[in-house]
């Protein structure tokens, strides 16, 4: 018999906000992330923002690890989960002691630290590389990050499916919490912003110029970004038990692969994740009050999604905005950002909105993106999408706890 | 026991043969890849003798289309998955193609393909005119997602960033997969390329001292259940898989096995071989070695790194190939294989082979054993 799961603590270390309360007020506020680009040098590139957290200071969460240590992505992932642990208001001896870990998910790693590697080696070749910078990159040290941090001793695992990563990560942490395997788990994930990767989705075709305007007509890619994200998972009688907060409960999730193209969106491949994700949450279409689109605001994600939502859901699917407009694609991180924000309109009572948006796209009549504001709504069930190159689809469900 | 899962087909593209014939003649004869590498790689690798798949080209077993745009881990990976659906005679249908997934392990991805496209932004004129072919290539999930497309398996499709853990986190990450229902049929691996860029990152790390190597190793990984339904005969079964972090790698190991035993309900005393990691850092092969000793005592080991070199990702899945290799000739019994890192991680495997009654260690995993019975 499955533990029933729940999220009692969310840790966004974003462009748009650090901590819980500051995250939902950007969010509420529609506010955006996006600024010109500061972690390199632009010069040459057509395009130049991108939703950095310029102002990132490790030292102000963390505890344990010294950030003189560890990687960018690593940091950011440990000090989100920091911060999920302290909303969780759990005690951090129960949470040494217990069986817990964490599971993390990203899309490049230590991105930063190759960058650096990279340079050194263009300038200076091979020999400039030092022992202390080579040892940062295994994205392994993702997950390791906060277990070391928390003082965890069991799973520690860094799941690198590139841009649906962070709901694969709730996935296995949910998993690991419903059939007994852990108590508590962070499901975390984290990405930094990077010039190869900039450079990538401009040669893509995929990097829009100044802002990311996901369902919209007019729709031209996405903003690069970075940032980390935590959700702190226990089940629901040890929540309970503490006298916890309850967010929300993870009711299930999908996983599918397209099988068809290394970076190219497929409606079917995404319809079937979602119906995967409903039977394991054991809902219907009609049970779900809002989707946290995956919305890159490119063309053909936002197409291929909004035809897979229309096939499962009929005419008229609930509202699906995208949070990338306002944060801009943070890759491994994105739909650990999305279930915050969806956990987030659930408790709080409201639907985020897809801000940028100006005209309405003919082809996704049916789609309400919640255009520019915030809207006031009662969320029982909300779904998270989540998609990557490779065409690897992730969907995770949650729920209110009543 | 209904976590126990079982192994119906394995490939390798190794420096010691591809495929699962030559990678097992090779343990058998302890012949070695291990080789003079500098006519590779345009003479970038340091100077050091290195395992590689020396004569390796994607196309001679891929063929043309496509594989221009392979990075060369990806390429071994997808040799590998070839190798071992064809050993497991995986027939998918359309209903199987959708629950079968992959999961395969990594360090970082191809180091080489992100650096060489990071280099482009940095000396060319106009600093965007990176190749969008090649993107792919630099997001780690891009062998899982090839071999999917390779073979039109269209369920879990997961890449885990485990390092020299890889195979063992691969193998909990699987064994997740098929008990919790997201899929019937896995292909479970590591795969690592052998690079200037990462022979350079042994180098300056100080592991290099043995030498570098790379390959892929790829597993076909079921419930006992679903390889009996489909008549496939099981090569060996995963009795336990744990990983462990802990203070240092000794201790961690040590914890990590016990509870692993203990998880299979297996005494320690009947563990018959146990095929090591053999990472290469500082101290921490010796603490392997203690690990191991302070759960097993006296037991003999099987160290395929002196063949493969030190392999990183793809270490555990040469350590698993060649367990399997040895229950292939012949060998029965429980076995292990152990993986820890200068981090204070730790992971173990249990395996065993089985017989014809279909039991494996101490799990009974049919009680008609009519689909196994051509298991000697």
């Amino acid at each position: 018999m499955d533990r029933r799961v729940v999220v009692t603590g969310l840790g966004p270390v974003s462009s748009i906000g650090v901590g819980v309360e500051a995250f939902g007020a950007a969010l509420r506020a529609g506010r955006s992330g996006v600024a010109p680009i500061t972690s390199f040098d632009t010069t040459g590139f057509p395009h130049v923002v991108a939703g950095e957290v310029p102002d990132f200071e490790p030292a102000e969460h963390l505890r344990v690890l010294d950030p003189a240590r560890w990687g960018r992505s690593s940091l950011f992932a440990a000090s989100a989960a920091r911060l999920a642990v302290e909303d969780a208001k759990v005690d951090p001896d129960l949470l040494a002691r217990s069986r817990s870990g964490s599971v993390v998910g990203t899309t490049s790693g230590e991105s930063r630290v190759v960058q650096a590697l990279s340079g050194q080696w263009v300038a200076d070749g091979f020999t400039a590389w030092s022992p202390e910078e080579v040892g940062k990159l295994p994205a392994s040290r993702l997950a390791l990050a906060v277990n070391r941090e928390l003082g965890l001793t069991g799973e520690a695992m860094t799941l690198s499916t590139a841009c649906a990563a962070t709901n694969y990560a709730i996935g296995y942490a949910y998993d690991l919490v419903a059939g007994g395997d852990a108590d508590f788990v962070v499901a975390a994930g984290a990405d930094s912003t990077v010039r190869w990767a900039h450079a990538g989705f401009y040669r893509l075709g995929a990097l829009a110029e100044h802002a990311s305007a996901p369902f919209d007509r007019d729709r031209t890619g996405v903003i690069t970004a970075e940032g980390g994200c935590a959700l702190f998972l226990e089940s629901y009688d040890s929540a309970v038990a503490r006298g916890a907060f309850v967010y929300a409960e993870v009711m299930g999730y999908g996983l599918t692969c397209d099988a068809n193209h290394p970076v190219a969106p497929d409606p079917e491949g995404i319809a079937r994740c979602i119906r995967r994700a409903h039977e394991s949450a054991g809902i219907v279409p009609s049970d779900v009050d809002y989707i946290c689109a995956h919305g890159t605001g490119t063309q053909a994600n936002d197409l291929a999604e909004a035809q897979a939502v229309l096939e499962v859901f009929g005419p008229q699917p609930p509202p699906m905005s995208s949070i990338k407009s306002m944060l801009g694609h943070t890759m491994g991180a994105a739909s650990g950002f999305g279930a915050i924000a969806a956990i987030l309109g659930l408790t709080e009572g409201f639907l985020p909105p897809t801000i940028n948006h100006r005209t309405p796209d003919p082809a996704l009549a049916g789609i309400d993106p919640v255009p520019n504001e915030s809207r006031p709504a009662r969320l029982d069930v909300v779904q998270n999408n989540g998609f990557a190159f490779g065409g690897n689809n992730a969907i995770t469900i949650f729920g209110r706890v009543g | 026991m209904n976590r126990v899962l079982v192994i119906t087909g394995w490939g390798v593209a190794s420096p010691v043969g591809i495929g699962a014939e030559d990678f097992a003649a090779a343990v058998r004869d302890r012949r070695g890849g291990v080789g003079d590498v500098r006519d590779l790689f345009d003479g970038q690798l340091p100077d050091r003798p290195a395992a590689a798949l020396a004569a390796f080209r994607a196309r001679d077993h891929l063929g043309r289309k496509g594989t221009g745009s392979l990075d060369r881990g990806t390429a071994l990976a997808l040799v590998a998955a070839g190798h071992a659906l064809a050993d497991a005679e995986l027939v998918l249908d359309s209903d199987r193609a959708q629950a079968t997934g992959v999961v395969l392990g990594t360090t970082a991805g191809s180091v080489q393909s992100v650096a060489e496209y990071d280099r482009d932004t940095l000396v060319q004129d106009k600093p965007y005119l990176v190749e969008p072919m090649l993107f792919p290539t630099t997001v780690m999930n891009c062998a899982a997602g090839r071999t999917a497309i390779r073979h039109g398996l269209k369920g879990v499709n997961a890449t885990v960033a485990g390092g020299q853990l890889a195979l063992v986190q691969v193998l909990r990450y699987t064994r997740n997969a098929l008990t919790r229902g997201h899929a019937e049929t896995v292909l479970a691996g590591a795969f690592e390329e052998l690079s200037p860029h990462r022979a350079w990152q042994h180098r300056v790390a100080g592991t290099d001292g043995d030498a570098v190597g790379e390959g892929a190793g790829v597993f076909v990984v079921e419930l006992p259940a679903t390889a009996q339904d489909a008549g496939r005969v099981p090569r060996a079964a995963v009795l336990a898989v744990e990983t462990a972090v802990g203070d240092d790698a000794g201790s961690a190991l040590a914890r990590c096995l016990a509870r692993a035993l203990e998880d299979a309900g297996v005494a320690p005393e009947r563990v018959t071989l146990v095929a090591t990691g053999e990472r290469g850092e500082a101290g921490v092969d010796a603490a392997e070695r203690t690990g191991i000793a302070a759960v097993l005592g006296d037991v003999p080991l099987l160290a395929v790194k002196d063949l493969v070199g030190g392999c990183d990702a793809a270490a555990g899945a040469f350590q698993l190939a060649a367990l399997l290799a040895r229950y292939r000739d012949g060998h029965r019994g429980v076995t292990v294989l152990t993986s820890v890192t200068a981090e204070g991680t730790a992971g173990v495997a249990v395996l065993s082979d089985v017989t014809s009654e279909g039991t494996a260690g101490v799990a009974v995993l049919t009680d008609d054993v009519t689909g196994w019975s051509d298991v000697d």
